[in-house]
């Protein structure tokens, strides 16, 4: 299928490139892999009670970010949530509390927001791009199910190794080397998360986030339930620290989702080892950490004058979930105003 | 007290309760904040210490002589280069460009360096050294050094600006080789009188300017086999070097 534009990655960054791009009149089409779009701003749903399992809350202080966060249909905004913080842990984005940041949740779920990018965008799901060939009448694309796609401009927002990886699969280009080796000195780190629900009986405490004090371990626990309207269950996000993920990445679900369930229950209080539900989530690449920061998207000419763009929350100042998005917005301004070579 | 050092103390009274549209894209606004005498190996100076609404950063202006209210007072702007200042790091020339400007203005009437904190702001110093790690495996892309991003001239020169209407300054000749620097900083009010080229002496780390050799598609390869990079936006003119 030929197409004019293929972004590859449904989450912040790609949607909002595709967004702009769109608005600009540009056809697009969007590739992702999930059953839904976007990626780490990720929400799922116990009994249809919305549970958020990547970021807890989203916060920026770019205005045309935060724009962008207000028009969210049922957003809370600014500063609703956490209303109470307990412990004196960091934050996973120790920016997040700092000066003029301003922080909104969604009761419908985070991930309310991707789908709002995503309302008038062309939006293949359930596909995973594993193979990139630049030829002469464009880019040509390799699916997991074996179909293809042909596009003259690509934009890849993917994680970062997810990214490099993605690249490992184009026959060796001049152009791509140094910027290979730009992105080799960059990495994402991981955390390993676990869902929980509770009956609504249980004595829930009155935090909406605890960020344990000099814990190894532990990143934070949030209270979901309390971002929800009336919720019928109580329910809890457990984040593992990074360096304590990375370790047992390799071991299985079950015995890392029992030990976050255990270091819970001595934060919060025993009825925590009691849930009715558990689910384990493996991020292996979750975020990145300060200091592995690009100040903008990177976008590349071929020779027959094929462009490759790259963009996701490494690609602009200040990770996370603003910084997915202002790369995308930043890409897609490049995109429609650099003249190609 | 002479007169200058009342005169410059004034500006730290009268700046207390600054507050402007500020300069710049990123509307950068700056009040001074401390004065003090700094004789230096260079000559006599005065450091002005600046705030600034922007980032946690204190900009400064090293003084020489009678500026507050003068006309066509030379200028030299600096931005910070910790390995070439502090270091003496030979991947770049700041430091010679940096003792050669303070060199100058000592030995003149008057005259400013205005050194901006430039590093670690955002992601400098990091993103710097990851530069030249990719250069070391021999990878001087254009994009992966903008993607990196360790420059903004555009808020430098917004803060220059407003550090010198700060101290007064009327009128300024612009120390630089780079004419496009005149334009940057007349477009925030800065009446530039003049430009006065910045020719550094030849020394034994920078003779191989002077090869023309040296020069591959306007990098310049030193004796070690490294490009020397750019660093203050200026290029480097050695006296004596070839056209
Ligand atoms: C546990 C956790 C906590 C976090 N906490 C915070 C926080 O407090 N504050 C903050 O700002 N940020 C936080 N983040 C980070 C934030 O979620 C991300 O930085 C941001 O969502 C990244 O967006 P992105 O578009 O760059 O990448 P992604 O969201 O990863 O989007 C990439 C998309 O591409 C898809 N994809 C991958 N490979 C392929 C392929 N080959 N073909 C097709 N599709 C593919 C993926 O499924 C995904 O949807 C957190 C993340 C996690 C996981
Ligand atoms: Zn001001
Ligand atoms: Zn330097």
């Amino acid at each position: 299928m030929r197409q004019e534009v293929i972004v590859i990655g449904g989450g912040i960054a790609g949607l909002q490139c595709a967004r702009e791009l769109h608005q600009a009149g540009r056809e697009v089409l969007v590739l992702e892999r999930a059953r839904g779009v976007g990626g780490r701003l990720a929400t799922r749903r116990y009994e249809g009670q919305p549970i958020d399992f990547g970021p807890m809350f989203i916060h920026g202080q770019n205005p045309a970010f935060l724009k962008a966060v207000k028009g969210t249909e049922g957003v809370i905004f600014p500063s609703a949530w956490p209303r109470y913080l307990q412990g004196h842990g960091q934050p996973c984005q120790p920016n997040a509390f700092e000066g003029e940041e301003q922080r909104a949740i969604l009761p419908a779920g985070l991930n309310a927001f991707a789908k709002d990018l995503a309302a008038d965008l062309k939006v293949q799901l359930q596909t995973t791009v594993t193979q990139v060939t630049p030829d002469a009448e464009g880019f040509a694309l390799t699916t997991e199910a074996g179909q293809t796609f042909l596009c003259r401009d690509l934009v890849v927002a993917l994680a970062l190794e997810e990214t490099l990886a993605l690249l490992a699969t184009m026959p060796v280009q001049p152009e791509l080397v140094g910027i290979q080796a730009l992105l080799g000195m960059f990495a994402s780190v991981p955390s390993l998360t676990l869902l929980a629900a509770y009956p609504r009986e249980v004595p829930a405490p009155e935090w909406d986030i605890l960020y344990p004090d000099q814990s190894a371990s532990l990143q934070l626990i949030s209270q979901d339930s309390r971002k929800r309207e009336s919720p019928e269950f109580i329910t809890l996000v457990i984040q593992g620290r990074p360096g304590w993920s990375a370790q047992r990445m390799a071991l299985p679900n079950e015995v890392w989702a029992a030990e976050l369930l255990k270091l819970a229950a001595e934060q919060v209080g025993a009825w925590v080892n009691q849930p009715l539900w558990t689910s384990p989530h493996r991020w292996r690449y979750a975020r990145v950490d300060r200091g592995n920061e690009l100040s903008r998207p990177i976008l590349t000419t071929f020779d027959n004058g094929l462009r490759l763009g790259l963009a996701g929350d490494v690609f602009s100042p200040g990770g996370g979930v603003q910084a997915a998005w202002l790369s995308g917005s930043a890409l897609a301004h490049r995109l429609l105003n650099e003249v190609r070579l | 007290m002479t007169t200058m050092d009342s005169r410059l103390q004034e500006l730290v009274e009268r700046d207390r309760s600054h507050e402007c549209q500020g300069f710049g894209q990123d509307h950068v606004c700056v009040r001074v904040v401390a004065v003090a005498k700094l004789p230096s190996r260079f000559g006599d100076f005065r450091i002005v210490a600046f705030w600034n609404n922007r980032d946690q950063k204190d900009h400064i202006a090293i003084v020489h002589g009678d500026v507050v209210g003068a006309e066509d007072v030379p200028v030299r702007v600096h931005s910070e280069c910790l390995t070439g200042d502090v270091i003496g790091s030979l991947r770049c020339d700041c430091r010679d460009q940096l003792e050669t400007a303070l060199q100058k203005i000592g030995q003149m009437e008057r005259g400013v360096v205005l050194y901006l904190r430039q590093e670690g702001r955002g992601i400098g110093l990091a993103n710097k050294i990851r530069a030249y790690a990719l250069q070391d495996q021999g990878m001087d892309t254009v994009e992966a050094n903008l993607a990196l991003g360790f420059r903004d001239d555009e808020r430098d020169y917004a803060i220059a600006a407003h550090m010198l209407q700060s101290l007064g300054i009327g009128s300024v000749h612009l120390m630089t080789n780079n004419p496009a620097k005149v334009q940057q900083l007349e477009q925030y009010g800065i009446n530039v009188s003049r430009r006065l080229p910045h020719l550094l002496p030849p020394n034994p780390h920078n003779r191989f300017y002077l090869e023309t050799k040296a020069q591959r598609s306007g990098h310049f390869i030193d004796f070690t086999g490294l490009p020397r990079l750019q660093e203050q936006s200026d290029p480097v003119i050695i006296e004596g070097m070839p056209e």
